[in-house]
């Protein structure tokens, strides 16, 4: 019915389609922890990035460190995402908590937050060393449909990414934490004044977004090889798709990170990768330039 | 039920509730009144958690002193503010929800939203979004979302600001029925002396953090300090 050029680009532009789509999903996944974070505390988290890659090396502790097979990354799941909460959950609580009742809190969280990034960068370097790491596939082997070609790979990451955000979404509207969560955002004052221990919203909301991120970690990482530094990146990507969607909206959020996530990888696959993030910024700066307020967001 | 002794507050050199002490009965509605920054708003802010101070406050007989906002609200006192605090984006209900699963849990059941919604004839706005209510309907909702955490005491701050004749009756007679029907204790700051008169059986005037008259509001509002600090001294006028 093709040629056989034609069935070779179908090949390709399904095979790049479905990449953009499973790193929308994680960038979708980073971006709704950030939003979360600032929505709820107002604090913006410099050391974001670096909760990436510890996801991601806790993995790799578990399965090459310690050669951890058995329920393979079920068993990750089950160890790696409760630590990265309490890691959130401890950071915000005895690093963050006791200066919010300072004044200038807002700068005080900035630069501690930019000196746990350093201190993280550096804790990764003496302890994983400078090489860059990967995670292995979730699972092997392609899925033909077709003239189409999709890696089982980029499914499951599309897969659990998008479980990840629509289990967010389910907690946000339909739990009692998620019901204080929201009205910790619209009011802190309100929320005080019914009894809402806002110390403790302000720790899970860092905590879950710890496990956001650090969730997308363990998932990018099987595509990206991770290295101390590699924080950094994702952080801007993160910041990119929160700002491309408008801050503090998660419906712009979601939609800048799939068609970052797309665009991203059809600009990869045509010029080369490191013209990606070049695309990035150009369409960030284009963004800034015509619609300040990011897709979705609110103007002044 | 309630009983503050000695209570100070400063903001740096600034005495905003100076050496206070005062008591409220079970079941009264007892009036605090004064000028614009006489620490009115600060007392609320004191019983309620939000600031440290030196002295002590004591409810029901246990001191409540340094414990935070929300655990004041779990201990049976809940306030409201002067602009209304509510939630814009979630509806009535899910508002009056939340101070349903956060107050008094021990005794939470989902049949206190229909009731309290009832109570303060929110009904028609139920499933409207808070932020698209008028003022009348948020001070009723910011009420109703106090009641639902099962207060024994609410701590009103000037509820009638910015309220036209009508909306002032409405809340007056909405007052009135939280205690008289639900026995529940009130602490009432305003600015409009008739509310008072009309609502409380104790009024506190103070001026500058410091107790001018405590006692009942006619005999307040006849007494020579109160007239002064009111309307000035007669040397004063021009």
């Amino acid at each position: 019915m093709f040629s056989e050029d034609t069935v070779l680009l179908l090949y390709e532009m399904s095979d790049v389609l479905i990449a953009g789509l499973s790193n929308g999903s994680v960038y979708a996944l980073m971006a709704l922890g950030m939003t979360l974070v600032y929505g709820v505390t107002k604090a913006f988290n410099f050391a974001y990035g670096d909760f990436f890659n510890m996801g991601g090396y806790f993995a790799w502790m578990l399965i090459i460190g310690l050669g951890l097979q058995f329920g393979g990354y079920v068993t990750i799941f089950i160890v790696v995402l409760p630590m990265l909460f309490g890691v959130g959950y401890a950071m915000e609580k005895f690093l963050i908590s006791p200066l919010r009742k300072r004044a200038d809190w807002e700068n005080r969280i900035m630069m501690l937050t930019l000196g746990l990034a350093l201190f993280l960068t550096n804790l990764y370097m003496v302890v994983f060393g400078v090489k860059l790491k990967s995670l292995p596939a979730i699972l092997d082997g392609i899925l033909e449909v077709g003239e189409f070609v999709f890696s089982y790979q980029d499914i499951m990451i599309f897969c659990l990414s998008l479980g990840g955000i629509l289990l967010f979404g389910w907690t946000l509207n339909n739990t009692r934490t998620g019901m204080a969560v929201r009205a910790v955002a619209q009011n802190p004052a309100g929320a005080k004044i019914v009894g809402i221990n806002i110390g403790r919203i302000f720790a899970a909301t860092f905590a879950i977004s710890t496990v956001m991120v650090g969730f997308g970690g363990i998932l990018l990482s099987q595509k990206l090889f991770i290295n101390p530094s590699s924080g950094g990146a994702i952080m801007v990507k993160a910041w990119v798709v929160t700002a491309f969607g408008g801050m503090g909206s998660i419906r712009g959020g979601l939609v800048a990170a799939f068609i970052i996530g797309i665009m991203e990888a059809f600009v990869g696959w045509i010029f080369g990768m490191s013209y990606g993030i070049i695309a990035l910024f150009i369409l960030l700066l284009g963004t800034l330039i015509i619609r300040p307020q990011g897709l979705m967001g609110k103007g002044e | 039920m309630l009983k503050l002794s000695n209570v100070t507050k400063r903001f740096g050199s600034l005495v905003a509730v100076n050496d206070l002490s005062l008591e409220v009965e079970k079941g009264q509605i007892y009036g605090i009144a004064g000028p614009n920054g006489a620490g009115k708003s600060t007392i609320y802010n004191l019983i309620t958690g939000f600031y440290s101070y030196e002295g002590k406050i004591e409810f029901e007989g246990k001191p409540i002193n340094g414990l935070r906002p929300y655990q004041i609200v779990k201990r049976g006192i809940s306030r409201t503010f002067q602009i209304p605090q509510t939630f814009p984006s979630l509806s009535v209900e899910d508002s009056i929800d939340i101070g349903n699963r956060f107050g008094n849990t021990a005794a939470y059941s989902r049949k206190r939203v229909d009731e309290v919604i009832d109570f303060v004839n929110l009904n028609r706005e139920r499933k409207h979004k808070t932020g698209t209510l008028d003022l009348l309907g948020k001070k009723k909702l910011m009420i109703g979302a106090a009641l639902a955490t099962r207060p024994k005491m609410l701590m009103l701050d000037e509820p009638m600001a910015g309220s036209n004749a009508h909306e002032i009756k409405a809340l007056m007679e909405l007052i009135r029925r939280i205690n008289q029907e639900l026995g529940i204790t009130i602490i009432i700051i305003e600015h409009f002396m008739k509310v008072l008169t009309e609502l409380t059986e104790t009024l506190l005037i103070i001026e500058t953090g410091t107790e001018i008259c405590c006692g009942h509001p006619a005999e307040v509002t006849n007494d020579p300090a109160v007239i002064e600090c009111y309307l000035g001294r007669e040397d004063d006028q021009g």
